[in-house]
């Protein structure tokens, strides 16, 4: 097959591949702490079969996370909590520590703060969050004191990643090179961040992906005319 | 193609938004109900290049891999706790509960449900029931004779007779408290159920421990803010409306690649 197909062909499945990441952002438009994503292509050279010329080729080869603010949605909830600037709750799953800016937590049974999906939220010493039984309106502070009445009771930690962070799914983030606490880390009460993805740049991106592929598609079938042409031209002779 | 369902599991979760928008809605009027609201996370997401692995094609270490997501899914519908405002009816056994607690209710069944809808009457015996004819666990019971009653606000019912200017106190209506009230199982008929989340009922007098105060002749009215759902209805519709044509772009690709030869 021509060289043309072969590099035609990595295109459209980077694209297809881009619309799948576009499809993800809009469905969690509403994703309570989603950060967006964008797909990163680079370039690779591919070594051809007659060693006449090498083959240049995209291939999906990474990701940028959007770590934008979100907009913060005011719920009044008393542990409806939202980070601003810098910083991540930190929540204890069974599979280890996670870091996730979704602050829609309540409390469990034995009155420890939990996340929507009932794991632990760890305090500034990564230790879980004992809130006393007969507090009723318990006040969270700027920087994560937790107090009632006037008592401090915890605070709510919040750090930052020191390395790469990778997606673990439910809004939460990986961070295998350790973290640390944020110095002067901003929470919110009675707020919740909101996904920052914007529905205007991702319908834009979507059409841009679709034109993309469909260019893409027209090539393919031009590339095909050409070889059949060729090859006529050939018999005819 | 994944975009197809991807998109699908989107137009699902805001669905099931306006599912509970709707419901939040119909019960603007019901005395005492707490709007709940859908909460959403992100699916699992798929690795095709962990970061720190080497890459084939070049050989250098891979910086942020690959992780491709699968859509949304929704985590939690969770009530609010919004106090409603109060209302004033001058009813006698009517109370609102100003403050955090629940009135706790006998059901046939034995069984104990909770409410906040203290929309009580007297049953032909005598005793506090709710407007569904349950009784109060408090297991009050109006003599016959008694002029009025009257409930103060940590929770202690006098009842009046004929000509007496003194009152006879005739029993405690106490409030039950929830660590996570948020974890409480809707019954419907604005009744809850204690589940495992929701933690075993504390029963307390009024005004003690921040379980609030009783106020006769008062009704919590529904804590809904129709304002603030009629947006979300709307932030709703668009967002199935986005993801729609996510399905719509994902299909006409789709069409681009069957109309190849």
């Amino acid at each position: 097959m021509s060289n043309a197909i072969y590099a035609a062909l990595a295109r459209q499945s980077g694209l297809m591949t881009e619309m799948q990441v576009v499809a993800n952002n809009l469905a969690n438009s509403s994703t309570t702490g989603y950060k967006s994503d964008r797909a990163i292509f680079a370039e690779f050279v591919a070594g051809t079969s007659n060693n006449l010329s090498d083959l240049s080729m995209g291939t999906l080869s990474g990701h940028s996370y959007d770590l934008e603010q979100g907009g913060l949605r005011f719920t009044g909830g008393s542990f409806d909590l939202a980070v601003q600037g810098e910083g991540y709750f930190l929540i204890e799953t069974p599979q280890g520590q996670r870091l996730t800016r979704a602050g829609h937590f309540q409390l469990n049974a034995q009155a420890e703060l939990i996340d929507a999906a009932g794991n632990r939220v760890l305090n500034a010493g990564g230790g879980p969050i004992q809130i006393p039984e007969e507090a009723t309106n318990v006040s969270i502070a700027g920087d994560g004191t937790i107090s009632f009445e006037g008592v401090i009771i915890d605070q709510v930690g919040v750090v930052a990643p020191e390395g790469q962070m990778m997606r673990a799914g439910n809004a939460m983030f990986t961070a295998d090179d350790g973290f640390q606490q944020v110095e002067e880390p901003k929470v919110v009460q009675g707020a919740l961040e909101q996904s920052n993805v914007s529905p205007v740049l991702e319908i834009a991106r979507m059409i841009e992906v679709q034109r993309a592929y469909e260019a893409g598609q027209a090539m393919i079938e031009r590339e095909d005319d050409r070889i059949a042409k060729f090859i006529s031209t050939l018999r005819q002779l | 193609m994944k975009s197809l369902q991807i998109a699908a599991t989107g137009m699902a979760a805001q669905q099931l938004r306006v599912d509970v928008i709707s419901n939040n809605i119909a019960n603007m009027s019901t005395a005492a109900y707490r709007p709940r609201t859908a909460e959403f996370s992100d699916l699992m997401y798929q690795q095709y290049l962990t970061p720190g692995t080497i890459s084939s094609q070049v050989g250098t270490v891979v910086p942020a891999g690959v992780q491709l997501g699968t859509g949304v899914k929704p985590s939690s519908v969770s009530m609010e706790i919004t106090q409603g405002s109060l209302r004033q009816t001058g009813s006698e056994l009517d109370l609102a509960i100003d403050g955090t607690g629940f009135l706790e209710v006998q059901l046939p069944s034995g069984e104990s449900a909770y409410t906040r809808d203290g929309k009580l009457n007297r049953s032909a015996e005598g005793q506090i029931v709710t407007k569904d004819g349950f009784e109060l666990a408090d297991g009050i019971t109006i003599p016959e004779d008694a002029r009025r009653i009257s409930i103060s606000t940590d929770g202690e019912v006098v009842a009046y007779f004929a000509s007496e200017a003194q009152g006879q106190p005739i029993g405690t209506i106490s409030l039950v408290r929830f660590v996570n009230e948020k974890g409480l199982e809707a019954m419907g008929d604005n009744m809850f159920r204690e589940t495992e989340a929701s933690g075993s009922p504390n029963r307390l007098v009024p005004a003690t421990e921040g379980v609030g105060i009783l106020r006769q002749g008062y009704l919590e009215d529904s804590g809904v803010d129709v304002v603030q759902e009629i947006s979300e209805l709307i932030e709703a519709q668009r967002g199935y409306e986005l993801n729609s044509k996510v399905i719509t772009a994902a299909d006409e690709m789709l069409a681009a690649t069957t109309r190849v030869r």
